[in-house]
C-alpha cells in the first residue's frame, strides 16, 4: 500500500505551473472580473434557448400535455428520454469527485469541481422532465410521503416512481453536500482576494471561518473522505434505479434484467462524454490549459472507451437475450428496433456510441482536443438516442397490434428539450463566473514546476496524501 | 306531534296565562343556553362565513347555484334512474327502446328485451339518437323562408294556401321515408283524402324497393317479407350487408346469432356464405366469403339458381350462361347445402336489381323457403320497414317537373340531400307553390321549402310503431319538449282540420284499430296501460295462404349483359352505408362521426376504398387524395374528391365510397376537438364532415341503384392522412422484421365447428388451465370476481357497445385530429384483424377490447399516488381525483386499454350537457381513464337488491356494453360464483385469456372464433 502511495506521488505531476500563486492567480482570474465578450455571448444564447423552454413549458403547462406527440400508445417519449438523458449526464461527477477518489486517481484534481457543478445542473435539468410531464404537475407534491388528512393516503411504495423520487432527491443532496465541502477551501481563497463588500460578506459566511489552519485541514479531509464514502454507492444506485422504471414493468424491451448495469455504464460513458465536451470548451475560453492537459483529455477518454465497451456490451447482450429467451415479443421488439420505422434512431445510437468511440482506441486520437471533442458530442447524442430508442420502440409496438402506433415530437417537446440545454449552460456559465472553475486547494497538491519536473516539488500545500495513507493504515 | 288534545302543562303562573305552556318537554329551556350576544348560530355563521372567506382565494371553480324543484315531481326521487319503453326512431327497423331517465332527462337509451324483433338489442345508430335530443342545432321553432314564426300564423297560412290548391284542384303529395307508424299512416292518409288528387309517395334512402318490386312479379303482393335469420341453417348472403345495415340489423344480428348459438350436440352452427363487392361486417363473419363485382352478382345468382333448379326438380329456366364468378364445385357444394337444409336456407340479396331479386325469390322458392314456419314469412308477419318505392318517386319527380304538384309536404326524409339529382330536386321543389318541411334540424331539404314546421325529437313525441305485421310498440315522450316544436301527427291533424294532440291521435288510433285487432279479453283502458308499460304488443295474425308463384317470370328478366371491357382508371363505384352514419340522417351527431368503422376503423370522414391490388397498380397509397368522375344524366358530370383507403378483400374492379357524408351542418364539427396551436381541423376547408355522394346514385329501371356507376379514378396530387383507430390490421407483423414478426401472436383464438363437434363431451378445461406461479399467498379470497365473458363468435363487431359505453360514461368526443394523433377516448374499442385467405379474400376478427381488470395488474403497481387500486371485488378502479397524470400506468399495460385526458375536452354546450349520466365522474384535464366495468351500475343493482333485502341474482348486474349487445356476444357475472353463467362460459373449451401467459390474470375472458371449414386442422390460432 505504501509503495503504491508512494508511487502515486512519484508519477509525473498533472499540472505544471510556477507557483502556488499562481494557480490561484489564473484560477481566480475571472472571478470578479469583466467577463469576455465570449463568455457574454455564450450565456445570452443559452439564457434565450432557457426562455423558449421555458414558454414552450409554460403553454404546455396551461393547455395540457396534448400539446406533445404522445398519443394512448406512447405514454412517454421526449419527457422520460430527456429525464434518463440528464440524469445519466449527472453522473460523471459523483464518479469523479467519490470513486476516482476513492482510487487515489490524481487527475481528478482539474475536473472535479466542474464536473460535480455539471452534475448538480444537470440533476436540475432531470428533475424538471417528471414534474413537468405529469397531467396535473400542480399536484407534485403528491408524490411526498407526507403525512395528510385524506385518510392517510400514503404513497404506493411498490412504485418505481416512488423509487426514482427517493434517488434523486438523496443523490441530489449528496452531490450539493459534497460539491459545497469540496469549495470551502477555495471560497476562503476567494473570500481573501475579495474587496471589502457584500461579495466578501457572503464568501465569510459560505466558506464557514476556514483559516487554513491544520487542525482545519484534517477535519476537513476527513469529511471529504467519508462524503466521498457514503457518495460512491449513488453512482450505483441513482441509475440503476431510473433503470428499474423500466426493468419492473411487463413491456418487451422494458422488461429486462441487464438493465441496471447496462444504465450504470451508459451513465458514466455519457457523463465523461460531457465532461470532456465542457472541459474541452472551458480549457479554450477560459485560459485553462496549464491546468487541463492532453493527459487529462487522455485518461477521460480512455474512461469513455471502456464505459462505451460496456454499453456495446449490452446491445449486443438485449439482442443474445432476446434470441436465447424464444419469446416472440421480446424477439419482435429487438428485430423492430433495428428494422423498425425507428430504425433510424437506433442506428444513429449505434454509430454514435459505438462505433465513433471506437476511435479513441488511438492514443494520437485522444490526445487531439478537436477529435476527442468530435467524439464526445457524439456520444452525448448517441446516448440521447439511445434512450428515445429504448422508450419509444418498447412502447410504439407491444403486445396488440391494434393498438400500434407511431410518434412524432411537437415543435413544443422540441423548444423543452432544447430550453433544458438552455438551463444547464446558463447555470453552467453563472458557474464559470462566481466559482472557481478548478478545485485549487485540490490541484496545488499535484503540482509541479515546468523546471523541477517531476521529482522536484516545491512547495506543497499541507499533504493530504500521507494523511489518507495514514488512515487507511 | 302536538295535537289539541294533548294535556297542556305549565312551569309558572306567567306561562299559564300566556297560553304557551306546550307540551311538557318542548320548550324546556326558556334560558337560552348560550348567552344571545354569541347564539350557536349566530357562531357557526361566524366560523363559516370566516373559513369561506379563506376559502375563496383557493377556490377551484367558481360555485353555480343549483335550485331544486320547489314541488317536487311525484314520481321523480334525486339519484334515481326511472325506464320507459318506448321504440327506437333511428332508422325504420323500429327495435324496442328503454329510456333511462334521471331526474326527468332521458340520459342513455338501452334494448328493450321484452321486444319480440330485437329482444333487448339496440344498434349503435340507436344508441346514439339521444344525443340527437339535445342538439342545439335543432329547429326550436316553424320557420317561413327561413324566419321564425308563430305556429298560429303558420298552421293560418298553410291551411289557406291548401285551400287554394283545394280549389283548383291541384296534386298534393306527402313525400316521406318508410311510415313503420301505423298512426302516423292513417294520419296522412285522413290529411291527404280532403284532396282529389293526392297522394303518398314513399322512398326510402336506402332503398329496398327491389325486393319489394321481385315478389310483386313472383308472388304478386308487393311486401318485403319478414326473414327469418334464427331459423336459417344455411344462409347466403349476396350484396346484402344484413348484420350491418341492411333492413333491420339488431334482428337480424340475434337471429343469425341464435343459429349460431353452438349449443347443443352437433353444436348449432348455420353455414353462411356472403357473396360481396365490399368487405362488410357481414362478411366479415361469413364461412365463406366470395369476392364478386357488382356486375357479376346476377350470373353468381343464376349459376346458383341452376345448381338448385338440378337438385329440386323446380322448373327454373335458366338460359345458357357465362361461367361462374365462383368455382362451379363450390357452388354445387352450396346448392347441395341448401338444398339439404330446403325450408331452414335462406338466400338474401340486397343490390336492388330487380331481375337479381327475381332469382334470388325463385331459389328461395325452390327451397321452400316461403313454407309457413320457414325462413321467410310473406304472408304471416310481412315487414313494413322498407315501404318506399323507387318508381313511385321517380313519376313525382315527374309531376313536379311538369309543374303539376300544388303542395309537398316532406316528412322524414331528406330528398335533396339524398336523391341523385342533388341540385334538380331543389330546383324542382321551388316550382312546387306550397312545400312544408317537416325537419326536426335544419337540412338540404328544409332549406328549399317554403315553411319548415319542425316535428319533435321522438324522444318528446307521442307515436308508435308496426315495423313487422303485427307486432306494435309504443313510441312514448320522457320530457317536455325543449324547443317550440309539433309532432308531425299534430301537425297533420291541424292542416286536417282536426286540431288533436299526438296522445290523443295514437290513443284514438289503438283503440279503434290496434285493441280489435288484440282480441283481448282486457278492456282497452289495461290494454293500453300494458301496452305503454311494456312498450310492445304483438297482435294475432289471420292465416293466409301464400300466393302462387308464377316461375315463367324468369322468361321476363334480361339477360346478362356481356362484361364490356374497362380503361385501365375505370372502376365500378360503390356506394354503400356504414354502421355508423346510415343515409346521413344522423350527421349531425358526433359520437357517430366518432365511432370508428368496424370494418376500417376510421373516424370522421368517408374515403375511397381500393383492394390493395388496385392500389398497387393504380400506385396510390393510402391517405392519397383521388378524384372519382363519372358522366350523369347526360352532358352532366360529377366529381368529388377523397382520400384513399386500401381495404384487403375488396373486389379489385371496385372503388366503394360511404353514404350519408357530406351534409349541411357539420361544418359545425370543424373544431370540435380542443384547439391548440398544432391542431387540425375535423373537416377541409371548414365544409362538412366527407363529401356527399348523391351525384353518383343512380334512379334506373325503377329502382335506386347504389352500385352500377362505371367512374374513372385519377390522383388529385395531394395527401390527407385519414383518422383510423387502427393502423395495423394483422396478427403478425411484416417479415422484414425477422421470422419472430411472422408468428401469429396468441392473442385471438380460433377453431371449426369440426374440431369442436369432436371435442364433445370433453369440453370440460377443468384441470387444463395452466398453473401460474404466484408470488402472493391467495389468502384474499373475492367476495365477488365481477368479470366478462365475450364471444367472439357472436361479435359481429357492429359497434353498439362503444356507443352504449360512450353514453353511460360520459366519454368525450375529441375530434378528427386527436383520432389522427392516437388519442381517441373510447373504453372499449373494437380490434379488428384480417388475415389473408390465398384467394383474395380475408377472414376477419372482431375482439372487443377494454380494460381486462386483471388481478395481477401491471398498472395497479406502478402508480406512483395509488391512483389505481384494486377492489375486493376484483375491479380495477381509477381514483381521478388522485390521478396525477405520470401515464406510467398507460405505458405498463399490456392491453393498452387505458385513456388518457391530454387536453380539457369541451363540456360546454349546456345542452348538450344534459345528456351526462350524474353517477359518472366527467374527467378533467391530465387524469387517466379506463373502463370500469360500469361499476355505477353494479353498485346501484347492489343497492337495490340491498333495499329489497334480496340476494345479488345473476343476470341483475348488466354492464352498458353487454345491455345494447344485439349479438348477446357479452357476459357480465361473477367469477366466484360457480352458478354464474359467465362461470359456466368460462370453464368451456372455448375460452381463453388474452395474453394469459403474463400472468395479469385477467377478469374478461374470451371464447374463441368457431367458423366452418373444410376438414383441416383443428385449433388454429389465428394469423
Amino acid at each position: 500500500m505504501v509503495e503504491r502511495v508512494a508511487a502515486a506521488a512519484r508519477e509525473a505531476p498533472w499540472v505544471e505551473v510556477d507557483s502556488l500563486s499562481q494557480v490561484t492567480e489564473d484560477i481566480c482570474r475571472p472571478i470578479g472580473g469583466r467577463p469576455t465578450v465570449l463568455w457574454w455571448v455564450g450565456f445570452l444564447l443559452a439564457l434565450s434557448v432557457l426562455g423558449v423552454g421555458t414558454a414552450a413549458i409554460g403553454y404546455q403547462i396551461a393547455t395540457g400535455i396534448g400539446t406533445w406527440g404522445l398519443n394512448r400508445t406512447v405514454g412517454w417519449a421526449f419527457d422520460i428520454t430527456n429525464f434518463v438523458f440528464w440524469i445519466g449526464i449527472g453522473h460523471a461527477g459523483t464518479l469523479i469527485s467519490a470513486i476516482l477518489f476513492l482510487l487515489r486517481q490524481r487527475w481528478r484534481t482539474s475536473v472535479n469541481r466542474a464536473a460535480e457543478a455539471m452534475t448538480l445542473f444537470a440533476v436540475m435539468c432531470a428533475g424538471l422532465f417528471p414534474l413537468i410531464h405529469m397531467g396535473r404537475p400542480w399536484l407534485a407534491f403528491w408524490m411526498f410521503p407526507y403525512p395528510n388528512t385524506r385518510g392517510s393516503l400514503w404513497i404506493n411504495f411498490r412504485s418505481p416512481l416512488v423509487w426514482d423520487f427517493f434517488a434523486i432527491s438523496t443523490y441530489f443532496t449528496i452531490s450539493l453536500m459534497f460539491w459545497y465541502v469540496g469549495l470551502i477551501p477555495d471560497l476562503a481563497t476567494v473570500r481573501d482576494r475579495a474587496r471589502a463588500g457584500l461579495g466578501k460578506r457572503l464568501l465569510s459566511w459560505f466558506s464557514l471561518g476556514w483559516n487554513g489552519s491544520y487542525r482545519v485541514w484534517q477535519r476537513y479531509e476527513i469529511v471529504y473522505l467519508l462524503l466521498a464514502g457514503l457518495a460512491t454507492p449513488l453512482v450505483v444506485s441513482v441509475h440503476t434505479i431510473v433503470s428499474w422504471d423500466f426493468a419492473t414493468s411487463v413491456i418487451p424491451g422494458w422488461h429486462a434484467t441487464i438493465f441496471p448495469p447496462y444504465f450504470v455504464a451508459g451513465a458514466i460513458f455519457s457523463g465523461m462524454a460531457m465532461v470532456l465536451t465542457l472541459m474541452i470548451i472551458a480549457r479554450a475560453t477560459m485560459r485553462l490549459e496549464r491546468y487541463i492537459t492532453r493527459r487529462h483529455v487522455d485518461v477521460m477518454s480512455k474512461l469513455v472507451i471502456a464505459t462505451g465497451g460496456m454499453v456495446a456490451l449490452a446491445y449486443g447482450t438485449e439482442f443474445f437475450m432476446a434470441l436465447y429467451s424464444a419469446n416472440q415479443y421480446e424477439q419482435f421488439v429487438f428485430m423492430n428496433r433495428a428494422l423498425g420505422p425507428f430504425s433510424w434512431a437506433y442506428w444513429t445510437m449505434v454509430s454514435c456510441n459505438v462505433i465513433a468511440p471506437q476511435l479513441l482506441w488511438f492514443t494520437r486520437v485522444r490526445r487531439h482536443l478537436g477529435a476527442v471533442f468530435a467524439v464526445s458530442i457524439f456520444v452525448n447524442i448517441g446516448m440521447w438516442f439511445e434512450r428515445f430508442t429504448i422508450i419509444v420502440t418498447s412502447l410504439h409496438r407491444d403486445y396488440l397490434p391494434s393498438s400500434w402506433a407511431d410518434y412524432a415530437p411537437t415543435s413544443i417537446e422540441v423548444a423543452t428539450l432544447a430550453g433544458s440545454v438552455g438551463l444547464f449552460f446558463t447555470c453552467f456559465l453563472i458557474f464559470c463566473r462566481f466559482i472557481p472553475v478548478i478545485a485549487m486547494s485540490e490541484v496545488k497538491g499535484v503540482i509541479g514546476t515546468p523546471s523541477a519536473g517531476a521529482t522536484g516539488q516545491p512547495e506543497r500545500p499541507p499533504e493530504r496524501l500521507p494523511a489518507l495513507a495514514g488512515m487507511e493504515a | 306531534m302536538a295535537n289539541d288534545t294533548a294535556p297542556r302543562y305549565w312551569r309558572n303562573l306567567d306561562e299559564r296565562d300566556a297560553g304557551q305552556g306546550g307540551p311538557c318537554g318542548t320548550d324546556e329551556f326558556i334560558e337560552p343556553v348560550l348567552p344571545d350576544l354569541f347564539p350557536r348560530r349566530g357562531f357557526l355563521k361566524a366560523a363559516g362565513f370566516g373559513l369561506a372567506a379563506l376559502a375563496a382565494g383557493c377556490t377551484r371553480a367558481p360555485v353555480e347555484k343549483a335550485i331544486p324543484f320547489l314541488v317536487n315531481p311525484e314520481e321523480i326521487t334525486p339519484g334515481r334512474s326511472l325506464y320507459y319503453a318506448s321504440t327506437c326512431a333511428g332508422c325504420s327497423a323500429a327495435c324496442g327502446l328503454l329510456v333511462k331517465s334521471r331526474d326527468g332527462r332521458p340520459i342513455k337509451l338501452e334494448g328493450n328485451p321484452q321486444h319480440p324483433l330485437s329482444r333487448g338489442g339496440l344498434c349503435a345508430v340507436g344508441q346514439a339518437s339521444v344525443l340527437e335530443l339535445y342538439d342545439n342545432r335543432r329547429l326550436a321553432a316553424p320557420q317561413r323562408r327561413g324566419q321564425n314564426a308563430p305556429w298560429a300564423e303558420i298552421d293560418t297560412e298553410i291551411v289557406a294556401r291548401l285551400g287554394e290548391v283545394r280549389r283548383r284542384g291541384q296534386r298534393v303529395r306527402v313525400l316521406t321515408g318508410s311510415v313503420v307508424s301505423p298512426t302516423l299512416q292513417a294520419a296522412i292518409g285522413r290529411f291527404l283524402s280532403s284532396f282529389d288528387d293526392a297522394r303518398h309517395v314513399v322512398y326510402d334512402a336506402l332503398s329496398s324497393a327491389a325486393i319489394l318490386e321481385a315478389h310483386e312479379r313472383t308472388h304478386h303482393v308487393r311486401v318485403l317479407p319478414h326473414y327469418r335469420f334464427d331459423r336459417a341453417d344455411v344462409i347466403v348472403g349476396v350484396q346484402a350487408d344484413f348484420l350491418g345495415t341492411w333492413i333491420a340489423p339488431v334482428e337480424f344480428t340475434r337471429g343469425w346469432r341464435d343459429g349460431r348459438s353452438l349449443d347443443g350436440t352437433p353444436p348449432r352452427c348455420s353455414y353462411h356464405v356472403q357473396a360481396e363487392s365490399i368487405l362488410t361486417v357481414t362478411g366479415s363473419k361469413a364461412d365463406r366469403r366470395y369476392r364478386i363485382a357488382p356486375s357479376q352478382t346476377g350470373l353468381l345468382l343464376r349459376h346458383l339458381a341452376r345448381h338448385i333448379a338440378d337438385r329440386t326438380g323446380v322448373a327454373l329456366p335458366i338460359g345458357d350462361l357465362p361461367p361462374a364468378p365462383v368455382a362451379d364445385s363450390e357452388l354445387a357444394d352450396l346448392a347441395t347445402r341448401l338444398h339439404a337444409t330446403r325450408g331452414r336456407s335462406l338466400v338474401v340479396c340486397g343490390n336492388q336489381s330487380l331481375d337479381d331479386e327475381v332469382v334470388t325469390n325463385l331459389i328461395n322458392h325452390a327451397l321452400g323457403n316461403y313454407d309457413a314456419g320457414a325462413t321467410i314469412d310473406l304472408v304471416g308477419r310481412p315487414s313494413k320497414q322498407k315501404q318506399g318505392s323507387d318508381r313511385e318517386l321517380r313519376h313525382l319527380l315527374d309531376e313536379m317537373e311538369e309543374g303539376a304538384v300544388g303542395a309537398l309536404f316532406v316528412l322524414g326524409a331528406n330528398p335533396v340531400g339524398d336523391l341523385p339529382r342533388f341540385h334538380a330536386f331543389a330546383d324542382l321543389a321551388r316550382k312546387v307553390p306550397l312545400t312544408v318541411g317537416l325537419a326536426s334540424s335544419p337540412d338540404e331539404t328544409s332549406q328549399v321549402c317554403t315553411y319548415v314546421c319542425p316535428d319533435h325529437h321522438p324522444l318528446e313525441s307521442w307515436a308508435d310503431a308496426e315495423p313487422v305485421d303485427g307486432i306494435v310498440s309504443i313510441c312514448q315522450p320522457v320530457l317536455e319538449p325543449l324547443g317550440d316544436t309539433r309532432s308531425a301527427l299534430e301537425s297533420l291533424a291541424v292542416w286536417t282540420g282536426t286540431p288533436q294532440s299526438a296522445y290523443e291521435l295514437v290513443r284514438e288510433y289503438w283503440e279503434r284499430v290496434v285493441f280489435p285487432r288484440a282480441a283481448a279479453s282486457e278492456p282497452f283502458e289495461t290494454f293500453w296501460d300494458r301496452a305503454v308499460e311494456q312498450g310492445v304488443i304483438t297482435l294475432p295474425t289471420a292465416a293466409r295462404a301464400l300466393p302462387t308463384v308464377d316461375l315463367a317470370v324468369l322468361n321476363r328478366i334480361a339477360p346478362l349483359a356481356p362484361a364490356g371491357t374497362r380503361a385501365i382508371n375505370e372502376l365500378t363505384l360503390v356506394l354503400y352505408p356504414t354502421v355508423t352514419m346510415l343515409d346521413g340522417r344522423h350527421a349531425n351527431n358526433p359520437w357517430l362521426h366518432e365511432l370508428p368503422d368496424p370494418i376500417s376503423k376510421v373516424t370522421w370522414d368517408n374515403y375511397a376504398s381500393l383492394s390493395p391490388a388496385t392500389a398497387t397498380r393504380l400506385g396510390l397509397g393510402e391517405g392519397k387524395v383521388v378524384r372519382l368522375e363519372a358522366a350523369v344524366g347526360g352532358a352532366g358530370k360529377a366529381a368529388m374528391e377523397l382520400s384513399v383507403y386500401v381495404q384487403p378483400g375488396q373486389h379489385d374492379d371496385v372503388v366503394a365510397v360511404a353514404m350519408g357524408y357530406g351534409r349541411l351542418g357539420t361544418e359545425r364539427f370543424a373544431r370540435v376537438g380542443p384547439q391548440w396551436i398544432d391542431a387540425q381541423p375535423a373537416t377541409e376547408g371548414d365544409g362538412p364532415v366527407g363529401v356527399s355522394v348523391a351525384p353518383f346514385l343512380e334512379l334506373t329501371e325503377g329502382t335506386m341503384r347504389y352500385t352500377t356507376r362505371v367512374v374513372t379514378i385519377a390522383a388529385a396530387g395531394r395527401t390527407r392522412p385519414l383518422a383510423a383507430t387502427q393502423r395495423h390490421h394483422a396478427i403478425t407483423a411484416s417479415p422484414r422484421l425477422g421470422l419472430a414478426a411472422t408468428v401469429a401472436r396468441p392473442i385471438v383464438r380460433e377453431t371449426t365447428v369440426a374440431a369442436l363437434a369432436a371435442e364433445g363431451a370433453s369440453r370440460d378445461r377443468s384441470g387444463h388451465e395452466p398453473i401460474r406461479p404466484d408470488l402472493w399467498p391467495d389468502d384474499h379470497p373475492y367476495a365477488h370476481r365481477w368479470g366478462l365473458v365475450i364471444d367472439l363468435n357472436a361479435c359481429t363487431g357492429c359497434s353498439a357497445c362503444v356507443i352504449a359505453c360512450q353514453a353511460e360514461n360520459n366519454i368525450p368526443v375529441v375530434g378528427r385530429d386527436e383520432v389522427r394523433r392516437a388519442r381517441e377516448m373510447h373504453w372499449m374499442r373494437i380490434d379488428r384483424y384480417f388475415s389473408d385467405t390465398g384467394d383474395g379474400s380475408v377472414d376477419v376478427v372482431h375482439q372487443p377490447m377494454l380494460c381486462q381488470h386483471c388481478a395481477h395488474a401491471p398498472c395497479e403497481t406502478v402508480c406512483p399516488v395509488l391512483a389505481t387500486v384494486h377492489s375486493a371485488e376484483g375491479l380495477n378502479e381509477q381514483v381521478y381525483n388522485r390521478c396525477v397524470g405520470t401515464r406510467y400506468c398507460a405505458n405498463n399495460c399490456p392491453y393498452k386499454v387505458r385513456r388518457f385526458n391530454w387536453f380539457t375536452y369541451r363540456h360546454d354546450d349546456v345542452r348538450a350537457n344534459l345528456v351526462l349520466n350524474p353517477d359518472v365522474t366527467v374527467r378533467s384535464r391530465g387524469v387517466m381513464e379506463k373502463c370500469s366495468l360500469c361499476v355505477q351500475r353494479v353498485q346501484e343493482a347492489k343497492a337495490e337488491a340491498r333495499r329489497l333485502g334480496e340476494p345479488l341474482r345473476d343476470g341483475d348486474i348488466t354492464t352498458a356494453c353487454e345491455q345494447s349487445c344485439p349479438a348477446r356476444a357479452i357476459v357480465f357475472g361473477d367469477l366466484a360464483d360457480a352458478s354464474s353463467r359467465a362461470t359456466k362460459l368460462a370453464a368451456g373449451g372455448r375460452h381463453f385469456r388474452v395474453l394469459e401467459e403474463l400472468n395479469v390474470r385477467p377478469g374478461v375472458g374470451y371464447l374463441s372464433v368457431v367458423r366452418h371449414r373444410p376438414a383441416q386442422g383443428d385449433d388454429k390460432r389465428h394469423g
